[in-house]
């Protein structure tokens, strides 16, 4: 298995990725429920939730200790442990695993922090290939409305880290859209393929279900949807 | 200032690393050769391997729950590796101390590719390493390697490569995965300029080849 080669697993695996506040998750959750609704056997996996892990990073973000070279180790641990535990035996079993993140987000976030691009893909080389990478694109200005109608951007999610502007909303306007640069970068290297997050919740799960349906299709899965 | 600088990572300080597998007798080694460089009035400081405030608890707990698999095993140590690096050893390079390393990324190239990750990757994955002044490589023949464990500590089980799989006699398991370390190592020693040292000589000679290694590098001067 490899990030950069189709695998042959009869699972399928789809991911979102796009920066905070895009609505990826919510547009992932309510594909999930529609796909368990039509009977699928599905699983779901986020970023940064590894048991072995997510606590010992969520510590070292709240003390700040984190160097865009430790940040980016910790969160391949986190999904180097996720792949074997969880994504790689639902794979081999299967399912339909729902990846809320997945490599591409260490790709955008660490080159964002200056990490040798080469070297964070080298690092998930071992990763399987998603059959469907869907981004989320969004402006920065949208997404911070979002997220932080009711608090301040958090340190690392703002990229304080980088020094950017000692103002927590400057930086995170210039760290996300560093991000974003990133995102837009991979579309063509990775075949992501972008919905306009912009646009209503309604129409894009609509080309949301298209786009995992023609996914299933090729896997030989057809969706009764009576 | 700038031109005294004649170390292979570029920083004032000295990178000194003491490689080989559990129970070769690096601790020791580097016990005394602190207290010598000590002696000669230089600053030490000695950093082991898994020993960071990051994630070396983490590791163990892990370890004892058996849950790594390869890679997870790999980016954890990796992690242990960088958060010490950026916070102990460049620091203290920069400030003209005398770096002793019990292990470096030598141990992670020889432990990781045994456990099947490619060798390619493990080196990426550390290329943001400085290279070290000196590299001493204690080696010790696998029979006298399993003689020493089995009356210090006995078979640890990651240490026997249990863990993947390779007999499920213990004795046999570390056998087999000692020996599959010792040639990673074997394979490392030229590229990599190790200074190969017996371990199985009596500890004062093994300790004088390495004095009189680091004797030759404080002698250039660039830490007087």
């Amino acid at each position: 298995m490899r990030l950069n080669k189709e695998h042959n697993l009869p699972g399928t695996l789809i991911c979102v990725e796009g920066i905070d506040g895009s609505g990826k998750s919510t547009q992932l959750s309510i594909l999930k429920d529609w796909l368990i609704s039509l009977g699928q056997d599905v699983i779901f996996t986020e970023w940064n939730s590894s048991n072995l892990i997510c606590q010992t990073t969520k510590q070292a973000k709240k003390k700040n200790m984190l160097s865009p070279r430790t940040f980016s180790l910790l969160h391949a641990v986190d999904f180097a442990d996720r792949l074997g535990q969880i994504i790689v035996p639902a794979m081999k079993a299967g399912f339909i695993v729902l990846a809320d993140r997945y490599a591409y987000t260490a790709f955008a976030r660490d080159v964002a922090r200056n990490v040798d691009p080469q070297w964070v893909r080298n690092m998930y080389g071992f990763a399987i290939q998603p059959d469907l990478a869907v981004y989320f694109k969004v402006p920065v200005e949208v997404s911070l409305e979002r997220i932080c109608s009711n608090r301040q951007p958090k340190f690392y999610e703002a990229g304080m880290d980088m020094k950017l502007s000692p103002d927590p909303y400057v930086s995170y306007k210039i760290f996300q859209g560093r991000v974003i640069n990133e995102y837009d970068k991979m579309r063509d290297e990775f075949g992501l393929v972008k919905i306009d997050a912009t646009e209503s919740i309604h129409q894009q799960q609509l080309k949301f279900r298209e786009l995992v349906k023609d996914v299933l299709l090729k896997k030989g899965i057809e969706l009764n949807e009576g | 200032m700038k031109d005294k600088i004649n170390t292979k990572h570029g920083y004032p300080g000295l990178l000194v690393v003491i490689e080989g597998t559990d129970g070769s007798g690096k601790t020791t080694q580097i016990n005394l050769l602190k207290s010598w460089i000590e002696k000669q009035c230089y600053g030490v400081i000695v950093s082991e391997w898994k020993s960071s405030e990051l994630i070396a608890s983490v590791i163990d707990t892990a370890k004892e729950r058996n849950l790594l698999n390869a890679n997870t095993f790999s980016l954890m140590y990796a992690s242990d590796f960088a958060h010490r690096l950026e916070n102990t050893i460049i620091p203290a390079l920069k400030s003209g101390f005398v770096v002793l390393l019990d292990r470096y990324t030598y141990t992670a190239f020889a432990r990781d590719v045994v456990r099947g990750v490619k060798p390619k990757w493990v080196r990426k994955l550390y290329d943001f390493a400085p290279e070290p002044d000196l590299v001493f490589y204690l080696e010790q023949p696998v029979d006298v390697l399993l003689k020493r464990i089995i009356a210090s500590k006995g078979l640890d089980y990651y240490e026997s490569g249990r863990d993947i799989g390779l007999s499920t006699d213990f004795y046999e398991s570390f056998k087999i995965y000692q020996s599959k370390i010792l040639d990673e190592y074997d394979q490392m020693k030229e590229k990599h300029h190790f200074i190969t040292l017996d371990g199985t000589q009596p500890i004062e000679n093994v300790q004088e080849k390495m004095r009189d290694e680091v004797a030759k590098l404080l002698a250039k001067g660039s830490l007087s």
